[in-house]
C-alpha cells in the first residue's frame, strides 16, 4: 500500500489509482513537472500546494519567476485564494526574484525574499524555512517553480547539487517536493541527472498529461485541459 | 623541529619534522589517511602553535565531528584562535562557508591558501587533499602551486601537511608530487584477498635518511593512528620443529608454562617471541601440538596476520595433522608457508613431495629447513615477509 | 560451463541459459546495470541483493542516491525487509548521501556513513565493508547504486577512478557486484570508458531488457533479450 496525497488537480486521483493506492501522489516522494513552455506546469504546482493547504499542509514555496504579489494575484484568478494562508503562516515562501520596481521587497516571518543567483542564501533560508513548517505538522508539502530559472543563473552542476541536498532535506522532515522544469531548458545530461533525482516524473504537453514514472504504477497518460478553473484532466 | 605526535614517525625521521617543510602522506585507495593530518595538527597545536585545515572532501562540520571522535578538541582551538578553517567545501554543494577563509572559485586557491600560510608562522597545515585539486587544475598547474605554497612556507617556517589518495594517476604525475616536498610517507594496504592490514613507511625525506621501516597501524576512535604489533603463529603437529623455529627466529624468546589465559584453564607449555628483523616488527606465538589445544589455534589464528607451518619431512605420517592445521589458518585467510623441517634426517622428502602428499595449493611456499643448525631458517621469515607486505 | 548465481528475478535465470552457463549472472563477475531514468534499475538491484539475502550471501550495498532510511523505505514497498540482515551484519551498508540532508546518524558496525564528495572515504569504508562480508562469505553480492549522484558531485575523472578501484577491491575478493547508471548522465566518452570496465551489461528501457555478457572461455559475446514489467513483487521477466 502507498500512502498517497491529494494532487490538487481533478481527474488526477482516477488517473493514478491502482490496486495499491487510492490514487494522487505518494507521500513524501519527490515529482518532477516538466515540459514545454507554458502548459501549465505553475498551474499544477499551485493546485497541489492550494490543496495541501486546505488540509492543513502547510506548504514550503520557492519561486523563482513570480514575485510574491503576482504569486496572490495569479493564485486568486484561479479561484485559490492564498491571503488566509499567507496571514495563518502556513505558507512559506521564498522569493528569489528582484522586485526592482517595487523597492525593497516585503518580509514577514514567512514570507523571506532571497536572490536567484546566490544558491547558498536560498538554501539556507530553505533550512529555515523547512525547519517552519516542519514544527507543527510532520506532513507538508514543497515546491521550487521553476529549476530552470535556477539553472539559467548559476553554475548547471551547482544547481544539480543543491537541488540533491533539497530533496534530501525535504525528505527527512517528511515532506512532499516538487520540482517544475521547462524541457530542454538546459543541456541534455542536466535535464538526465534532473530525471534521475526524482521519485515520480509527470509531462506535461499542452494537450496530454503523462505520468512517465511514478511510484507503485506504470506509464499512464490521459489529457486535460488548462480551464480558468486550474488544471483538469 | 617539531614532533609529529604519530607513534614511530618521529623516530623514523630522526625526531621528527624540520619548521617549513612540506610532509607528502600518500595512500594507496582504501587505506586510511586523514587521521594522520588531523593527528599532526592536533599535536602541534598542543605543543604551543598554531594550525589550519584546508578542506575539500568534507565540510569543516564534519571534521569537527571526526575530531571529536578521535578525542580531540578542535573547538577549543577554534575559539581561541589558535585553528582555523579554510573551507574549500562549502561553495560547491551550496552551503555557506565556515572558517577564516572561504573560497568560491578554485582559481582563488593558490592565494588563499598562501593568506593562511601567513597566518601561522612556526605552525602547521593541513591539506585534504591534495587528489581532489588534481582534477581542477592542470597538472604543471599543480606542480607549480605546490612549489609555491612549500616555498611560501619555508619563508614562515610552517610544516605543510599533504593528505593524497594515490588514485591511477599518471606516473609522472604522482613523482612530480612527490619530488616536490620534502617527506614523502607511504600508506599502503597488507593484502591477503581482501584488506587485512594498514602500514605506513618514511619513502623520502631531505634532512635525514629515513629509516625504512614499515609500520603497521590502525586508527581508533577514540585515539587516532595507533600502531599495531603483528601476531605470528608458528604451529604444526608435534615434535615438529615448532619451539625451536620461535627460538631460532627470535631475539628474545621464553617457554611459559601455565599460562593464565581466561579461556584455557589446563596447563599448557606455549613458546612466545619477539622478532625484529630487518625493521619488521612482531610477537611469534608457538602453539602446542596436540589436538586438545586446537581451540586456541583457532582464536590465535584470528588474531595473526601470518603462520608458519612447520613439520616434520621425515614424518609423512603426521601431514594429515599438519593439513588439519592449515585449514584452521585458511579459514583466516591469513599468509602462510610450510617450513618443511628436519631436512637433514633419512627419509626426508623434499618440498615437491610435501606438496604433492598433501596435496598442497601452489601457492603456498614450502621452504625446507634444519632448523637445529639454522639452516633456511631466515630464508623463511624472508618469505613470509615478502607474503606480507609484498616487497 | 561458468558458474552463475541466482539473480533473483523471476524469469532471468531461464532467459539466459545457454551453450556454457545454467542462466543467471556469471558468478565473480561485475554487472553494469544502465538505461533511461526511472526504468527499475534500482529495484533489479534491490531484488538481485534481498534474494542474495535469502540464500545466506551476504552483501555490500554502497548506496549514493538515496539515504539508509530511503533504501528500507523502497525495500518496503516490495515486502523485501532488511531490518534483520542489518541487525545479523551479513548486510554491509555504505551510505554516502544522508549526510546531505543534515541527518546525524551513528556508524554501527556494519551501516558507515560517507560523502560522495569524499572518494578516498568512500574506499577506506568500501575497503573495510569488504573485508567483513568476505569474512563471513566468500560467496558475497555487491552493489553500488548508483554513478548517477557520484558524477554530480565529482569530476568524470574521480569517478571512473573510484569505479576501478572498488571494481579490483570486489574482483580481489572473488564477490559478484552489480553498479547501476542513468544512461545520459555524463557524456558519450565518460560512458563508453564506463561500459569498458564491465564483464556484463544489462540495459533497461523500460520494456525491454538487454542482457550481454563476454565470455572468457570462448571469446564470445553472449546475448538475451526480452521485456519485463515491474509488478509490486519487484522486476518480472515476461515470457517470450
Amino acid at each position: 500500500m502507498i500512502p498517497c496525497i491529494e494532487s490538487g488537480t481533478p481527474g488526477f486521483e482516477e488517473l493514478t489509482k491502482s490496486d495499491d493506492g487510492t490514487g494522487g501522489i505518494p507521500e513524501n516522494s519527490s515529482t518532477l513537472i516538466y515540459g514545454p513552455a507554458k502548459t501549465g506546469k505553475s498551474i499544477f504546482s499551485n493546485q497541489f500546494a492550494y490543496k495541501g493547504l486546505l488540509n492543513d499542509e502547510p506548504c514550503l514555496y520557492i519561486t523563482t519567476d513570480q514575485g510574491i504579489k503576482q504569486l496572490e494575484s495569479m493564485m486568486f484568478d484561479l479561484g485559490r485564494p492564498i491571503e488566509k494562508f499567507i496571514e495563518n503562516k502556513t505558507l512559506y515562501v521564498i522569493d528569489t526574484t528582484s522586485n526592482l520596481s517595487e523597492g525593497k521587497p516585503q518580509q514577514t516571518k514567512n514570507i523571506i525574499s532571497s536572490h536567484i543567483d546566490n544558491p547558498t542564501d536560498i538554501m539556507v533560508k530553505v533550512g529555515v524555512g523547512v525547519h517552519y513548517v516542519n514544527t507543527n505538522n510532520t506532513r507538508f508539502r514543497s515546491v521550487i517553480d521553476s529549476a530552470t530559472t535556477l539553472l539559467t543563473y548559476n553554475e548547471n552542476m551547482l544547481i544539480i547539487r543543491v537541488l540533491k541536498a533539497y530533496l534530501m532535506r525535504i525528505n527527512e522532515a517528511g515532506g512532499t517536493p516538487i520540482i517544475i522544469y521547462t524541457e530542454d531548458s538546459a543541456d541534455k545530461i542536466v535535464e538526465t541527472m534532473l530525471k534521475s533525482m526524482v521519485d515520480n516524473i509527470v509531462r506535461l504537453d499542452g494537450k496530454e498529461l503523462t505520468i512517465e514514472a511514478m511510484k507503485g504504477i506504470g506509464k499512464r497518460s490521459s489529457p486535460y485541459q488548462i480551464t480558468d478553473q486550474g488544471i483538469v484532466i | 623541529m617539531k614532533k609529529t605526535h604519530i607513534p614511530k614517525l618521529d623516530d623514523f625521521l630522526g625526531g621528527g619534522i624540520p619548521e617549513g617543510s612540506s610532509i607528502l602522506f600518500c595512500a594507496v585507495p582504501g587505506v586510511e589517511c586523514e587521521a594522520f593530518g588531523y593527528q599532526i595538527l592536533n599535536g602541534i597545536i598542543e605543543d604551543g602553535n598554531k594550525g589550519f585545515i584546508f578542506t575539500n572532501v568534507a565540510e569543516p562540520d564534519n571534521i569537527l565531528y571526526e575530531f571529536n571522535q578521535y578525542g580531540w578538541n578542535l573547538e577549543k582551538y577554534l575559539d581561541e584562535e589558535k585553528a582555523f578553517f579554510v573551507d574549500g567545501s562549502s561553495y560547491s554543494i551550496g552551503l555557506p562557508p565556515m572558517g577564516k577563509y572561504s573560497i568560491d572559485e578554485i582559481s582563488q586557491i593558490e592565494g588563499v591558501i598562501t593568506k593562511a600560510i601567513n597566518d601561522v608562522p612556526n605552525g602547521v597545515g593541513v591539506i585534504n587533499n591534495l587528489s581532489t585539486l588534481i582534477d581542477y587544475l592542470e597538472e604543471d598547474k599543480i606542480i607549480e602551486i605546490l612549489n609555491k605554497w612549500n616555498k611560501h612556507a619555508k619563508e614562515k617556517n610552517t610544516i605543510l601537511v599533504y593528505i593524497f589518495t594515490k588514485w591511477d594517476y599518471d606516473p609522472k604525475l604522482i613523482k612530480d608530487i612527490k619530488n616536490s616536498v620534502d617527506c614523502v610517507v607511504s600508506l599502503t594496504s597488507i593484502e591477503e584477498r581482501v584488506i587485512i592490514g594498514q602500514g605506513f613507511m618514511v619513502t623520502s625525506a631531505s634532512w635525514t635518511k629515513p629509516s625504512k621501516n614499515m609500520v603497521l597501524f590502525f586508527v581508533l576512535q577514540p585515539g587516532g593512528v595507533k600502531i599495531y604489533i603483528p601476531k605470528i603463529l608458528v604451529t604444526g603437529p608435534y615434535n615438529a620443529g615448532k619451539s625451536s623455529f620461535v627460538k631460532s627466529i627470535s631475539q628474545k624468546s621464553v617457554s611459559v608454562e601455565r599460562m593464565a589465559l581466561e579461556k584455557f584453564p589446563t596447563t599448557i607449555a606455549m613458546d612466545i617471541g619477539h622478532v625484529d628483523h630487518n625493521g619488521f616488527v612482531a610477537d611469534i606465538f608457538g602453539t602446542p601440538g596436540q589436538e586438545r589445544f586446537d581451540l586456541m589455534l583457532d582464536v590465535l589464528a584470528k588474531e595473526s596476520v601470518g603462520a608458519f607451518i612447520i613439520v616434520d619431512s621425515s614424518a609423512p605420517q603426521t601431514f594429515a595433522r599438519a593439513k588439519d592445521m592449515i585449514n584452521k589458518t585458511q579459514a583466516e585467510a591469513i599468509p602462510k608457508i610450510i617450513v618443511a623441517n628436519k631436512q637433514d634426517l633419512p627419509g626426508a622428502l623434499p618440498p615437491e613431495q610435501i606438496r604433492e602428499t598433501m596435496k598442497l595449493n601452489k601457492n603456498i611456499p614450502i621452504i625446507p629447513t634444519v632448523i637445529k643448525e639454522n639452516k633456511g631458517v631466515e630464508e623463511a621469515l624472508n618469505t613470509l615477509l615478502k607474503l606480507l607486505y609484498g616487497d | 560451463m561458468i558458474p552463475t548465481i541466482e539473480s533473483g528475478i523471476p524469469g532471468f535465470d531461464e532467459l539466459t541459459v545457454s551453450e556454457i552457463t545454467e542462466g543467471g549472472i556469471p558468478e565473480k563477475s561485475i554487472t553494469l546495470i544502465y538505461g533511461p531514468p526511472k526504468t527499475g534499475k534500482s529495484i533489479f538491484c534491490n531484488q538481485f541483493t534481498y534474494h542474495g539475502l535469502l540464500n545466506l550471501d551476504p552483501c555490500l550495498y554502497v548506496t549514493t542516491d538515496y539515504g539508509i532510511k530511503q533504501l528500507q523505505s523502497n525495500m518496503m514497498d516490495f515486502q523485501w525487509f532488511i531490518q534483520n540482515y542489518i541487525q545479523n551484519q551479513t548486510l554491509y551498508i555504505i551510505d554516502g548521501i544522508s549526510r546531505l540532508s543534515g541527518a546525524k546518524l551513528e556508524d554501527t558496525n556494519n551501516v558507515k556513513q560517507s560523502s560522495v564528495g569524499n572518494t578516498s572515504d568512500m574506499m577506506v569504508k568500501i575497503g573495510i565493508g569488504t573485508r567483513l562480508v568476505y569474512k563471513k562469505s566468500n560467496h558475497f553480492r555487491s552493489v553500488l547504486d548508483s554513478l548517477n549522484t557520484l558524477l554530480a558531485f565529482n569530476p568524470d575523472q574521480m569517478v571512473i577512478r573510484l569505479l576501478k578501484a572498488y571494481l579490483r577491491r570486489i574482483r580481489e575478493a572473488g564477490g559478484s557486484g552489480i553498479i547501476a547508471y542513468t544512461e545520459g548522465n555524463a557524456n558519450q566518452e565518460t560512458e563508453n570508458i564506463l561500459k569498458s570496465l564491465f564483464d556484463n551489461i544489462i540495459r533497461l528501457d523500460g520494456k525491454n531488457i538487454h542482457f550481454e555478457f563476454l565470455s572468457e572461455a570462448d571469446d564470445k559475446i553472449y546475448n538475451f533479450k526480452s521485456t519485463y514489467t515491474i509488478t509490486n513483487k519487484g522486476l518480472v521477466m515476461k515470457k517470450k
